[in-house]
């Protein structure tokens, strides 16, 4: 779900980072008055925590080859309170970004809104507000479940929003925001699978930590279990069966799988309304598309040599950034003779 | 796990690495903006711009191949989202190179922008991460505006993330030497999440360690850096040549190649 940069316009992007910072802006400047400094370390390992339950995965059934891992921000929003799991959670995003390069810079914005924020305040008052005071399990159970999904969807289903403003996709928005609902309808049921289980094991043996989050006893049970998977396998069917006539489940199988369908051209040309009015927005706003041709669809007479001459030109321009580069390099190796003076170190 | 895996070339030594962290952050977010906004089927225009990184990038003396590594690493998603444009344009245009000439549709010369961009802004990324040691950059972030707790998180956060991967790669260890079969999914879920559970158990139990020990060489909530920021000639000169860089390419290059 992490957005690069190339799906996003310059203004959507500085919209995005604009709200994404003052928002966050204001939650470190409430949050300011109430931490102690044992909560900072506690913070900092807590999004450490983070990366490393993202790599605790397990193999799903019925899906062979594939496997799922916890996302977090849901049991970090539970377990810290909102506003301290969006700190946690929209650091650890800032640091894929910076460090892993997982997210584009100008993206970080909506990645944080996306994956951040409302996971965190979605998920934490759906929480509450189903499992309230109660010291049932199964409440508990569908509580994390739901927070998990509803939140995860809401997050989900604003890509495609964010990058149809931006005027970037050629998909339709139906198509992209259904697959993006159907995938993480999976995802956000898995997820809230987890973070349920996680709650019950702290709950049975560091009750303290979680006391003043959650009342009473959860734990994974039989009759919970088979219910969950038969939600699964409930929402798993409609969704194939929604999808299946012409919006397709999974983004990369689907999208694999495209041009083998036969009746590929009817499904464009039923939703080429959509795509027209991308298509005229692009025309509006990319000036003049480079390539020659099209300039020889206006003016005829001299196609041939319009079109030898603009062949010419990008060639230069292809062979002129080659060269370029290929001297910057050459020329840093030149000037480079002994290795750096820290390389010693490592 | 170390640090080394991700960002060792920060601790190389170069002109690039010597520039101020705020100069450096700056001007990626410009060049960054620049290149997102440029037209959407202009893929030798891309070429040009790609100097620009890739020059920083040699004269940060950091290995080509860590980078094309780098990015590959991080592509799939945008890939897939890449390849889908041939699908939903098919206008078709004629391309042409040199002598050669062809027909092709709009929309690969539009999945050929979207990776070229990628692969620009990408090199840009690396190119101010593995020339900048993180320290630095949060220390220019903290004097940029971000709030000090969250400069803090950061730091604490890039600190400790090998600490704990360390010792969930130790659970992974030993989970798969005891588990000769799949048992099915309850157990599976059982097992995952009382890894997770108790490994956010050790993280809350590591953190305390830290906060006393911190507490005990006189920590008081502020973010401390031993390098430095100071904004000297060099960061002038490469804020210059960026900005002559981005200005020819948009006064010269751009109206040639569209």
């Amino acid at each position: 779900m992490h957005m690069a940069n190339e799906l996003l316009s310059v203004p959507v992007a500085g919209a995005t980072l604009a709200i994404a910072g003052g928002a966050l802006g204001f939650v470190c400047r409430q949050t300011r008055k109430i931490l102690s400094s044992e909560q900072l370390a506690l913070m900092g390992v807590l999004g450490a925590f983070v990366f490393a339950a993202q790599m605790v995965n397990f193999r799903l059934p019925a899906m062979p080859g594939t496997s799922g891992h916890l996302v977090g921000a849901v049991l970090l929003a539970i377990l810290l309170g909102p506003s301290l799991g969006a700190i946690v959670i929209s650091s650890v995003i800032i640091i894929q970004c910076l460090i892993f390069q997982d997210g584009g810079l100008l993206a970080l914005g909506c990645n944080i809104i996306n994956m951040g924020l409302i996971p965190c305040y979605a998920g934490y008052y759906i929480y509450s507000a189903i499992n309230g005071q109660s010291s049932k399990y199964w409440r508990t159970y569908a509580a994390a479940i739901a927070a998990c999904v509803i939140s995860l969807e809401l997050g989900a289903s604003l890509v495609p929003i964010e990058a149809a403003l931006s005027g970037v996709l050629l998909v339709p928005l139906s198509t992209f925001l259904l697959t993006m609902l159907g995938v993480h309808a999976i995802v956000g049921i898995i997820e809230g699978l987890v973070t349920a289980a996680v709650l019950g094991y702290l709950q049975q043996v560091r009750p303290d930590i979680i006391r003043a989050s959650i009342q009473g006893k959860i734990r994974m049970s039989k009759p919970a279990t088979i219910a969950t998977l038969a939600v699964i396998a409930a929402v798993t069917a409609a969704g194939l069966s929604l999808l299946a006539s012409d919006k397709p489940d999974g983004l990369e199988w689907s999208y694999a799988e495209r041009p083998d369908q036969e009746n590929f051209e009817p499904i464009v040309a039923n939703e080429s309304r959509a795509t027209t009015k991308v298509d005229a927005f692009q025309e509006k706003y990319s000036l003049m598309p480079d390539y020659s041709a099209r300039n020889s669809k206006f003016g005829q007479t001299s196609e041939q040599e319009s079109e030898s001459a603009a062949g010419w030109t990008s060639l230069a321009g292809l062979a002129g950034a080659a060269a370029t580069m290929l001297f910057v390099w050459l020329v840093a190796q030149i000037i480079r003779k002994n290795p750096p003076r820290s390389q010693k170190l490592i | 796990m170390h640090h080394a895996h991700i960002d060792k070339f920060a601790y190389q030594d170069s002109v690039i690495h010597r520039l101020d962290s705020r100069v450096k952050f700056i001007v990626l977010v410009l060049f960054t903006a620049v290149v997102i906004s440029l037209p959407r089927h202009s893929i030798v225009l891309l070429s040009l711009y790609a100097i620009g990184p890739f020059a920083v990038l040699v004269l940060g003396a950091i290995p080509l191949r860590f980078v094309f590594k780098q990015i590959l690493l991080v592509s799939p998603f945008i890939i897939v989202l890449a390849l889908t444009c041939p699908f939903y344009d098919r206008t078709a245009v004629s391309a042409a190179i040199g002598p050669f000439s062809w027909t092709t549709t709009a929309g690969w010369l539009r999945c050929g922008s979207i990776l070229g961009k990628f692969v620009i802004t990408m090199m840009c990324m690396i190119a101010l991460v593995s020339t900048t040691k993180f320290s630095n950059l949060l220390a220019g972030l903290q004097k940029l505006g971000v709030p000090r707790i969250l400069v803090l998180q950061l730091g604490f956060l890039y600190r400790y993330i090998f600490v704990v991967i360390d010792k969930a790669q130790h659970m992974l260890l030993s989970r798969r030497g005891r588990s000769l079969v799949y048992l099915g999914f309850r157990s599976e879920l059982k097992t995952g999440a009382a890894m997770i559970g108790s490994l956010f158990v050790r993280s809350i139990d590591t953190a305390e360690k830290i906060s006393i020990a911190m507490q005990a060489r006189g920590f008081n909530q502020d973010w401390r850096s031993i390098s430095r920021l100071h904004i000297g000639w060099a960061d002038f000169v490469f804020a210059a040549a960026v900005i002559c860089y981005v200005l020819c390419l948009e006064l010269f290059a751009k109206p040639l190649f569209t």
